[in-house]
This record gives C-alpha cells, structure tokens and sequence, in this order.
C-alpha cells in the first residue's frame, strides 16, 4: 500500500517527517489545561486520511511555537496549524474574547479611508525626532489602555518608559503618525485578506520615511514586522529590532546607565520575542542591570505560554493555566515577575486579579520590562 | 452611473423604553430619515464595545445607542453600563481616527415618539454633512 500523499500546504512544514513520538502534545499548552486539542492527534490525522482535519480545536493553539520548538525532527507545527486557519475560518470562525473589540480596532485601522491618531499617549518630556533614523512602532497599547483600563492603570507607561529608555542611551526616535495595527492577530487566526492589506499600508508608509532601523517594545509587532512581512512584500530596507535589544546593546555600550538595586526579578519570555525571534538575552541583560535575576524552571526555549494568543480562548483553563506560572514565579524567590509584552502583562494581571479571590497564596507583582528599566534610570 | 451615496445608520434601542418610543412614533404617523436600521436590544446594557465597533468595520456610517432615561432602566442599572462603554468606544473611535460624534447616546422614554423622531432626522443629518467612513460605499 503506497502511503497517502499529504496535502502540499502542511507538507511545505515538513509534516511528512513526523514520527507520531508525541512531544509535541506534551508541551503543549493547550493540551496540558485539558481541551481536546493534540498537536500529535492532528498529525496522526493528516497522515492517516491525507486531508486536514477541520474542527473548532484547531483555534485552541496558542501558536507559541512551544511545539515546534522541542519537535526532533523539525516539524514545524505552530505553521500547520496557521495553514490551516484560513480555510477552517469560512467555516468554523473563531469566537473573539472582549466582545471582539480588538479584532474589530484591527479591521478599523485597516480601513485606508480613515487615519489613526494614536499619539495621545506622548508627554512634553519625551524627546522625539522627526528625522531620525530610528522608527518606534506602538502598536496597539493606546487602544489596550482604554479597553483594559480596569486592569491596569499604567499600560501608557510602556511606551513612554521605552522613549525615556531609548532618549537615555541616546536615540531620539521618531514616530509614524498615522500608524495602523501590525495586524499580528488577523496573521494568526487565519485572516490573510485583512493582514495582507494592513501588511502592505504599513510597509509602504515606513518606506517612505527611509529609515535605517525599526524598533518595537511589543514581541508581536517585532515578529510581525521581522519575520511576516518580508515573506508578504520581500526584504524590508531596514533593520527591526525590539526596543530590549537596542537597550542592551546601549548598556553593553556604556551608553546607558540604570541603577542597580538588590531586588531580585524573574522573567516571563514572551512567545514572540523568545521562540519565535531568538531574543533571550536582551531582556534578561536589562534585567540584570536593574537587579538580580532569577529564571523560572521553565524558561528561555521552554517558557510557559501566558496562556492565551491573539484574544480568543480565555476561560478558567486559561485561568489556571496562568496562575500555575504565576505560582511557579513565586517559587523562585523573586519579588517581581517581568514581562516583555503587554498581552502577558495584560492576561497575567487578569488571572491574578481573579485568582486573588481563589488562591490567597498567589501575590506576585507584575511589572513591564520597559517600565522597570526607566524605573531605573538616574534622575537628572 | 454610480449611485449617490446614501447613509448607513445602526440605532441599538432597547426593548422598553428607546423601541416602544419608535412605536410610538410610528403610531403617530411621525415620519422621519429612512437611513436608519434599528436593532432590538433588552437593554442598552447589552450593547457591548465590540458590538458598536463591528457595526463601524461592517459599513455603518453612524450607530446610535438608545436606552430609557437614568432610573428608569427596566433592569435597574443597564443604562449606566451603556453610558461608561459608549464613553469608552468614543475613546477608542478617536484614537483610530473616527469622529466620536459618529456615535451618538440618547435616552428616549415609551412615550417620546416625537423625540425619537427627531433624533432620527438630526443623526442622519450629521452624518450626512460628516460623510461616509469607509470610502463611501452604497447602501445595498
């Protein structure tokens, strides 16, 4: 019997060198808090009939690339599964958490007939400058701020401390002024029409600015802009980088001086930033420069996902899910526990919001990467 | 020849106070704009940000949240849920770039036929002079 061939789409990820060994499913997050999603499931299923599965499961990944990361033979599922999204979304769409507000900002930014103006967030002691090098893409925190103001009062912070960080070690960065979403989410969930229009407004409005280097303190704005759109328009004219790198760099430099005190912090890796970029050292270099680090058990290449991606999902699985990470950060003996990326920030803030009520022992600080470092920075 | 481009308009009103009012206006025999498309709601409670937001992403050039006066939400307190999440979409419209006038909150009562048609030809009437939003599609 000659073997079934596999669809040329999920070939391309080298579906075919599967071995059904399972690792996959057991480090996965979305199989560990109990639905029925499989990464190893849906594999034996492909390969068996040929075809790609279509059920409501496959919007349970987290897309945070845990499996592909420990994957021996280098299936690269985490692209599977966003292969598949696009056509399972004309039948099975995803239920959007938050009344589908954010994905519905995403869609309203697109639109090429209205222009964002996203830029309220700035204060008078931020130097920015219009002929810069240096491009700071926000992303969407201006929106987050006000939809998940009665979570977190201090979201503004991020990329205020980020342009405070980076006027430090000497870079004044400019911002687009009418900038639109990065369209991460829409990339994810299957929805190529919308991130291949957002994809080529964005390109072409920052090409026309000529600049050298395109910095982000959101991993998701990094990878989308890094890794996604050159593989919609081709290669980009400059170089991205995230805001940590920059900073570590500065620090390295001599550039940037941050007082050290004695309070020791551990680090959630976002998923963006850590598997899907490479950016492990950056962020734990600031950290360090700041205070001491302590890393969780699992981290770096394995860190936890923050339990949710692209704002579908949430639920009491979710939910514990968080509080065991936060749980396991509090094991480490760190005071606070630091994250790179504001939709850990924003769903780690909820768990714990919740979790206070189930679990008195959970009390764990959280605090932005970008906002703790500026928390440090010599008052003049 | 392209047709000239009329007004999309959403009016979430709810089912005790805002919809009775739009009968009675009917019952009056109050005519008034066309444009708008009404959609019934148990309480302007329910109508959620993203609610508000789709409406703008699916083509509608204004939406309006129609509920009972304060105190007398038929579930108590619903109309002051409305009032803080349409407080927050304006936020959200202005910093995406859409004028917050786009959307418009009214209490109408049962008995204000008279203002719901008024209200009616008003909104229209500014949206009218804003324009269309997306680029001026048609009304199908």
């Amino acid at each position: 019997m000659g073997a079934i061939p596999l669809d040329p789409r999920i070939e391309a990820f080298g579906a075919s060198k599967c071995v059904d060994c399972g690792r996959c499913t057991y480090s996965c997050p979305a199989s560990q808090i109990g639905g029925d999603f499989s990464p190893r499931g849906i594999m034996e299923k492909m390969e068996l009939s040929g075809k790609i599965p279509a059920n409501k499961d496959i919007w349970l990944c987290m897309t945070c690339k845990q499996c592909t990361q420990i994957c021996q033979f280098g299936v690269r599922f985490h692209e599977v599964i966003r292969e598949i999204r696009p056509e399972l979304r004309r039948t099975l769409p995803p239920e959007p958490n938050h009344g589908g507000a954010p994905e519905a900002l995403e869609r309203l930014t697109a639109m090429s007939s209205i222009v964002p103006r996203k830029q309220r967030w700035m204060t008078t002691d931020l130097k920015l400058d219009d002929s810069s090098g240096t491009l700071l893409f926000v992303g969407c925190i201006p929106f987050f701020d006000v939809i998940f103001r009665y979570l977190r009062q201090d979201l503004l912070e991020i990329p205020r401390s980020s342009v405070r960080l980076l006027n430090a070690a000497g870079v004044s960065p400019r911002l687009l002024m009418d900038e639109r979403c990065c369209g991460h989410d829409s990339y994810w969930l299957g929805d190529a029409e919308l991130f291949e229009k957002i994809a080529m407004m964005n390109v072409e409005a920052v090409e026309r600015l000529h600049i050298n280097q395109l910095v982000a303190f959101c991993p998701e704005c990094m990878a989308t802009w890094k890794q996604i759109y050159p593989k919609i328009v081709g290669k980009l004219s400059f170089e991205v980088r995230s805001v940590s790198e920059v900073l570590a760099e500065a620090v390295d430099e001599g550039r940037l001086q941050l007082n050290r005190s004695e309070e020791s912090f551990t680090y959630q890796d976002p998923c963006r930033l850590g598997r899907h970029v490479g950016v492990y050292e950056a962020p734990r270099h600031l950290i360090s420069s700041v205070g001491k680090l302590e890393d969780m058990p699992r981290s770096r290449e394995m860190a936890a996902c923050c339990g949710n991606s692209s704002f579908i999902n949430c639920g009491s699985q979710t939910k514990t899910w968080q509080l065991e990470r936060i749980m396991e950060a509090s094991g480490v003996g760190a005071s606070r526990l630091v994250t790179a990326c504001p939709k850990c920030l924003i769903h780690m803030t909820c768990a714990l919001n919740e979790g206070m009520q189930l679990v008195e022992r959970v009390k764990m600080p959280l605090i932005d990467l970008h906002v703790l470092a500026a928390s440090a920075l010599s008052k003049q | 020849m392209p047709l000239p481009w009329k007004p999309n308009i959403i009016a979430f009103c709810c089912n005790w106070c805002a919809y009775a009012g739009a009968d009675l206006a009917g019952v009056n025999r109050r005519q008034y704009a066309p444009e708008v498309r009404v959609l019934r709601v148990m309480c302007s409670g329910r109508v959620s940000p993203g609610m508000i937001l789709k409406a703008f992403t699916s083509g509608a050039d204004g939406v309006m949240v129609l509920g009972c006066h304060p105190g007398d939400c038929h579930y108590r307190v619903g109309n002051v849920f409305a009032e803080k999440r349409v407080e927050q979409v304006r936020e959200l419209l202005d910093l995406a770039g859409v004028d917050p006038s786009r959307l418009l909150l009214r209490w109408i009562s049962a008995s204000e036929g008279e203002l719901f048609g008024r209200t009616m030809d008003e909104f229209v009437a500014h949206i009218r002079d804003l324009g269309p939003l997306g680029g001026g599609r048609h009304s199908p």
